[in-house]
């Protein structure tokens, strides 16, 4: 699920898109472009539109108000393409995750866009946290572009 | 503390005689309650005559407990505490005149009590929706008792997104409306600024915001509990959050009367003070990444990193501390962190120092010079806050005035510089982080010994005020605790929430290629303004802007 097949073979250029998080993701993503941490040698280069990207960074929960901004950005983006899910917020809401203001997390919009806009979700690579750190960012970067595997199995939880 | 306010409330109950209710003490201030018709008139004397600093309005509803709506509106007498100024209107109609004539800063969140509350404004300039997304039905007001925090009503209409379109502007001149964002390079979170140009030059700017409202007021009005609050308040912003926790920390502590213990206070300034640092640097590296300096960016970014790492040594996180709970904090700094702590914070300034050389440059000089011009008196009436207001020449700073924590025995100077532009606002940021450097060692040299936490109990309907200086300026918190160990009403005002509606008299008249740097120098940080959910206004002052509807009659020709 998460390995985006084929894996990018050049420099993936990143779009980073705030979807209402609250700066800390962000701020962590900005941290793994910088010198100390420098996301740059894997190629990833921020572009300024959708248009130029092959991963979309997604932070943030998702809030009513940019929702309808956040779908046409995702439609505007060439495909393939894959997500970057990153921060608890994105992954499943957060602490927001019932709130009014919010649809509560990456998945319930892809779950709305499947019906609305018949969009397939793209290969989806989810970074939990509050925020992440950037190791973890530059670890899910890196399973994208497929130079690591994931260490864990996915397990899906069921009531008995 | 009513002490303190005996000349105030003598003065005004001289003269306002039968306009005030009475005079009650609150957590960090003194609580006046007028009538409503006299709130203009009262509120108008203590702003022009008393010369307070204006700092928020609240609304509230307190149906279930006197059956009324209140407003309160927040005024700052430095030096004294918190004035706080409350009129309540019976719940079947809930009319309140507006005070924004008199006083303009509280035009928004006069608005946003309208939204959230549904309390009309009598006689407000713009009665325009500013909080809650277009579709958002009518009727309902989120924070009002009787809404589910999880409810999400559907749609009453389609979302609408704004497209640029050309406004006829008077004679034969046309002007070009510019879309900025909501997803921008300049911008890392998602605001829309809708820059009116003639030419090069921006003439007006529209700005529509609020699309990170999360709801946070009203989730932690119902579902969590006092000691759970802060972590809550901390993820209001990502870059100042600890700001939010603690004053949010220092409302209830003063609600309640908790006594905090000296360490606890202590370790609070210090965490507040690395979150300064690593604030303004990142400010630094965004504001040259506008200019064009990427060697800039890049640097104090690189700088930035030491900043990170002492904070994870402290309290156990990059960001998002998640440290502060009321009544004093939950984590102890180990005497041997003290002395590696040193050490980085000796390395930070050496390599700033050297930076900030390279960075006063005429070349980035000649960028922030005479650019994005707030005028003194303008700053006071919109009651800009922060490094924006010091910027302009008013040398306020929440921790003297309404000093919090550690700060009354700490030893520092507030940086004010007087030209009112990008280069001096970029001056007192830079004269900031050394200035926090400094506190930093001071209390890492002076940190008291003793318990670092105090347990107490809660009562209910208790208000308190608590502010805290972030490193945008003052977060202003008001809280009422209610019942079940839960908060009844809890207020939260971020810095940008004032700052923005400068921007409109700094962007008039810059060339369109500084406008992102303009628009920066406030640092803005959306999340913390928007933490409830639109924001369309546009100044007739200066240019005369027909609507929509007659620009589409102005091209079919009728």
């Amino acid at each position: 699920m998460a390995r985006i097949n084929p894996p990018f073979k050049k420099s993936p250029w990143i779009f980073h898109l705030n979807t209402g998080g609250c700066n800390a993701c962000d701020i962590e993503i900005l941290d793994a472009l910088t010198p100390y941490h420098d996301v740059e040698r894997f190629g990833m280069k921020l572009v300024g539109t959708p248009r130029h990207a092959d991963v979309i960074l997604l932070t943030g929960p998702i809030t009513r108000e940019s929702k309808i901004k956040v779908i046409r950005t995702l439609l505007a983006v060439p495909r393939p393409f894959a997500v970057l899910a990153i921060g608890s917020c994105a992954v499943g809401g957060g602490i927001w995750f019932d709130s009014y203001a919010t649809i509560g997390g990456l998945p319930n919009l892809y779950e709305e866009m499947r019906h609305k806009y018949n969009f397939e979700p793209p290969p989806t690579i989810y970074i939990p946290g509050c925020p992440p750190r950037p190791e973890a960012i530059i670890f899910g970067a890196a399973q994208a572009l497929g130079i690591l595997k994931k260490k864990v199995k996915r397990e899906v939880y069921k009531e008995d | 503390m009513e002490a303190k306010f005996s000349s105030i409330i003598e003065e005004l109950e001289n003269i306002f005689k039968n306009c005030i209710i009475g005079f009650k003490e609150i957590g960090g201030g003194l609580l006046t309650e007028v009538k409503a018709e006299c709130l203009p008139e009262v509120a108008s004397y203590v702003f022009n005559n008393l010369r307070m600093y204006y700092s928020t309005s609240s609304g509230s509803d307190e149906r279930s407990i006197d059956g009324k709506f209140a407003v309160y509106h927040v005024f700052s007498a430095d030096g004294i505490g918190f004035f706080v100024l409350k009129a309540s209107v019976p719940a079947t109609k809930p009319c309140i005149p507006s005070i924004t004539s008199k006083v303009p800063g509280a035009n928004w969140a006069e608005r946003e009590a309208m939204d959230m509350f549904g309390i009309t404004f009598i006689n407000h300039p713009e009665p325009k929706r500013l909080v809650l997304p277009d579709d958002w039905p009518k009727n309902l007001h989120p924070l009002r008792k009787d809404f589910e925090y999880s409810y999400r009503p559907s749609s009453s209409s389609e979302p609408t997104i704004s497209t640029s379109i050309d406004i006829y502007v008077g004679g034969t001149e046309y002007a070009s409306t510019l879309p900025l964002g909501p997803y921008h390079p300049a911008l890392h979170e998602p605001e829309y600024f809708e820059l009116l140009i003639k030419g090069e030059e921006v003439i007006d700017v529209k700005y529509r915001g609020f699309h990170v409202h999360r709801g946070i007021e009203k989730i932690g009005e119902s579902k969590l509990t006092y000691n759970q609050v802060p972590f809550i308040a901390e993820r209001i912003c990502g870059i100042c959050g600890f700001a939010h926790s603690s004053s949010y920390c220092i409302a209830i502590e003063r609600a309640l009367k908790i006594d905090v213990p000296e360490r606890a206070q202590y370790i609070r300034s210090l965490i507040l003070e690395i979150e300064r640092i690593h604030s303004h640097l990142l400010w630094v590296g965004v504001a040259c990444h506008l200019l064009g300096f990427e060697t800039g960016f890049m640097q104090s970014w690189r700088i930035r990193e030491h900043v990170m790492e002492l904070a994870e040594l402290l309290t156990g996180s990059r960001k998002t501390y998640g440290i502060n709970i009321p009544g004093g904090v939950r984590r102890d700094i180990l005497e041997p962190y003290i002395d590696r702590a040193k050490k980085v914070i000796k390395l930070v300034e050496d390599e700033f120092k050297v930076l900030r050389d390279k960075l006063l440059v005429p070349e980035v000089k000649v960028r922030l010079k005479e650019i994005g011009y707030l005028p003194k008196e303008d700053a006071r009436k919109l009651a800009v806050l922060g490094p924006t207001m010091r910027g302009s020449g008013i040398a306020r700073d929440v921790r003297k005035d309404q000093p919090y924590c550690a700060y009354r025995d700490l030893d520092f100077r507030i940086a004010v510089y007087d030209e009112g532009d990008n280069l001096s606002r970029t001056l007192v940021r830079i004269d900031e982080i050394l200035e926090s450097i400094n506190i930093v060692k001071q209390i890492l040299d002076n940190l008291p010994s003793g318990p670092i936490r105090t347990e107490f109990e809660p009562k209910p309907y208790r208000i308190g005020v608590g502010a805290a200086e972030a490193p945008r300026g003052e977060v202003f918190h008001l809280l009422i605790t209610g019942e079940r160990n839960r908060l009844y009403r809890w207020r939260v005002r971020a810095p940008t929430y004032n700052n923005i509606p400068a921007l409109k008299i700094m962007l008039r008249g810059v060339p369109l290629a500084d406008a992102p740097i303009t628009i920066a120098s406030i640092d803005p940080c959306f999340s913390c303004t928007d933490r409830c959910i639109l924001i369309k206004d546009l100044d007739h002052n200066y240019v005369k802007r027909t609507s929509l509807l007659s620009f589409r009659k102005f091209i079919k020709g009728d």
